[in-house]
């Protein structure tokens, strides 16, 4: 390959911006663009054929389930009768076990809808637009902030005695402290180097959701009281 | 007046044309028979006749109710409790999330066995989630000693009734 | 014969162009199909990889067909009235044919849709898909998934078991606890104070008509507009790399 011409490129930093490519072609070369993403094939059969193979996978891997697994059904309805522990469906059970740290207005209200409209509005927010590596810029001040948010969050869930967010939001924190200087270190450290801000949120919001429904399904027991999975209290 | 006269035909609204008028009364109209459909509808959605079960229930002589004695009504779900010099009752619907507490007699407390909230006999708070004591029931005792228990009636803590 | 069928004029008045085994026909069946024509007649090659959208979104939308199939199944055998719908699970368990199964392939479905939305939105999230001009498909992709917890959990009540019961009275709990609008809310949705008959009515009505139509609509609006917005968007090198491809 010949050396390539001097060129200076100008990155635009306005992220609303559709991207536009241009292609530079050397006389040396066949002016071809050889992106390989720029190659299309016919949708009928290259994307109806993995779509009908999907269907027939996700129906096959479903019924296989089906077969094995049976929902589970208990006794008739008694509305005198509470079931202990009286359990919601697995994708509630994180909200159910932050019910058991906050009062009903915080953890059954306030923190679903700011999660519903946190996640409704990450599009238009321009941090997720613009956001680069979180300690690109060195950060100093970064640094501060980080500490100060995670003093503040880790104290305030603390407060209630939520160990389950406060915990991992200790282990986010160091998380994103041992990004810092990552773009020399190992391979997962330059990974972790590239991560931006929001992502780190998600990260974290994930973490904790995951965290939450997995206590609330598996170790939670009578009373709503902590339990080991393998005791057969569930 | 003539540039103004020119844009608004009608010369008692200054300022708003006719088309403005017209359209105004048309959007308005849209908007009110809108609010007006959701109202109804939502009046609609909402039921007159409910076949709940009744609230007010007998508890028996108040002479069955020596100090300390806890007893659970499944149906009404309430407690009715002798203590204090008389007889109270207590909701034992979780003031929490609407789970129905028991009685631990061994240990002399009420307990949520959705989230782990603890009453004490007088529908305190102990410790867990429970925003609200157990709210009181108003019981009435008639000359005989017969206790009467209302369960929509919520009465003020300690107001104990005495036969 | 199938030389013949294809020959019929039955079948050409159905299907109006020849076997696909020409880019000209390949295209044909692309738009000349009302179910197909929300593909473009070619896509990017890369958007075909397994590691571009790990088909997150296909498994969800696969797993509501499945689920309205199954569900509309299990409705021919539904009473919404209490005892009869617990003693139609009871029915559907050991008496019906294949009863259980459809039950169980309904339930699993259902758990695979929550997930399946669960992690497309990770997914997309992490691929910064959401960029314009996709911001408004991200709110419809949201919108989809409160609407598939909605019917989730709509669907939880209606075996009228211990389970549905709590579980439903402890969630309907949490919303009377929205300030001024909370009881009102509860109110309309159980169409009393309590768990009751009325509130299966209601949680049948939801599950089977409201919600349903509401996610087909939002549906319908989503894919489109993937279309629209120039097809699925994969990882942000796909977009984003300023530099030069060196493979040649």
């Amino acid at each position: 390959m010949s050396p390539s011409p001097e060129l200076h490129v100008v990155e635009s930093t306005d992220p609303l911006a559709v991207p536009r490519r241009v292609a530079l072609v050397r006389p040396d070369t066949r002016p071809t663009v050889r992106r390989g993403d720029e190659r299309y094939v016919m949708t009928f059969p290259h994307l109806i054929v993995r779509e009908v193979i999907l269907f027939q996978a996700v129906v096959i891997a479903l019924s296989l389930a089906a077969i094995v697994f049976d929902a589970p059904l208990e006794g008739i309805a008694n509305p005198i009768e509470t079931p202990n522990p009286a359990k919601a469906p697995w994708y509630f059970l994180g909200l159910q076990e932050l019910l058991h740290y906050f009062p009903p207005i915080v953890a059954g209200v306030l923190l679903p809808g700011l999660v519903v409209l946190l996640l409704a509005v990450i599009p238009y927010a321009r941090i997720n637009l613009t956001a680069g590596p979180l300690w690109a810029s060195g950060g100093k001040r970064t640094a501060l902030a980080l500490a100060a948010v995670t003093a503040a969050l880790f104290a305030l869930f603390a407060v209630f005695g939520c160990w389950p967010i406060a915990v991992p939001t200790l282990l986010t924190a160091a998380a994103m402290f041992a990004a810092r200087g990552g773009a020399r270190g190992g391979r997962l450290r330059r990974a972790l180097a590239q991560v931006t801000l929001p992502e780190w949120i998600m990260t974290w919001f994930v973490v904790i959701a995951t965290l939450l429904t997995v206590i609330g399904t598996f170790f939670r027991g009578p009373g709503w009281a902590f339990v080991w999975p393998w005791s057969g209290a569930i | 007046m003539s540039e103004e006269s020119e844009r608004s035909p009608n010369p008692g609204a200054p300022g708003t044309s006719r088309r403005d008028f017209l359209t105004q009364i048309g959007g308005g109209a849209c908007a009110v028979a809108g609010v007006g459909s959701l109202v109804v509808t939502l009046d609609y959605l909402k039921p007159k006749v409910l076949f709940e079960p009744p609230t007010v229930f007998r508890a028996g002589s108040a002479v069955d109710y020596p100090e300390g004695t806890v007893r659970f009504n499944r149906e009404q779900r309430a407690y009715v409790i002798g203590g204090g010099g008389g007889v109270f009752a207590l909701s034992a619907v979780c003031t929490h999330l609407g789970c129905i507490t028991r009685y631990l007699s061994d240990e002399k407390a009420i307990a949520c066995p959705c989230h782990g909230s603890r009453f004490d006999l007088e529908g305190n708070v102990v410790h867990g989630p429970a925003p609200r004591p157990l709210p009181w029931l108003e019981v009435t005792a008639d000359a005989a000693g017969n206790l009467v228990v209302d369960s929509s009636i919520i009465i003020p803590h300690g107001k104990v009734t005495r036969a | 014969m199938a030389d013949w069928l294809r020959g019929s004029a039955v079948y050409r008045s159905i299907v109006r162009h020849g076997t696909a085994d020409t880019n000209r026909n390949r295209s044909l069946v692309i738009f000349e199909n009302l179910f197909l024509h929300v593909h473009p007649v070619k896509v990017r090659e890369k958007t075909l990889r397994f590691s571009h959208t790990y088909w997150l979104g296909g498994v969800t939308l696969v797993s509501s067909l499945v689920l309205i199939a199954t569900g509309i199944l299990l409705m021919f055998y539904y009473h919404p009235s209490v005892p009869q719908a617990y003693r139609d699970m009871k029915e559907l368990n050991y008496v019906v044919d294949n009863g259980l199964f459809l039950r169980n392939l309904h339930r699993w479905a259902a758990h695979l849709m929550v997930f399946g939305a669960f992690l497309h939105m990770l997914r997309v999230f992490y691929h910064r898909a959401y960029r314009p001009p996709r911001q408004f498909n991200w709110v419809v992709g949201i919108i989809l998934l409160i609407l598939t917890l909605f019917l989730s959990y709509t669907g939880y009540l209606l075996p009228w078991d211990q389970l549905a019961f709590w579980g439903v009275s402890v969630g309907t709990n949490m919303a009377k606890e929205a300030p001024l609008v909370g009881e009102g809310i509860r109110f309309l949705l159980l169409g009393g104070n309590v768990v009751s008959e009325n509130a299966l009515l209601r949680f049948y009505v939801l599950h089977c008509v409201v919600l349903p139509v509401a996610l087909l609509l939002f549906l319908s609006v989503h894919i489109w507009r993937i279309r629209k917005d120039g097809g699925v968007q994969g990882p942000p090198s796909d977009v984003d790399d300023p530099r030069p491809e060196e493979s040649a």
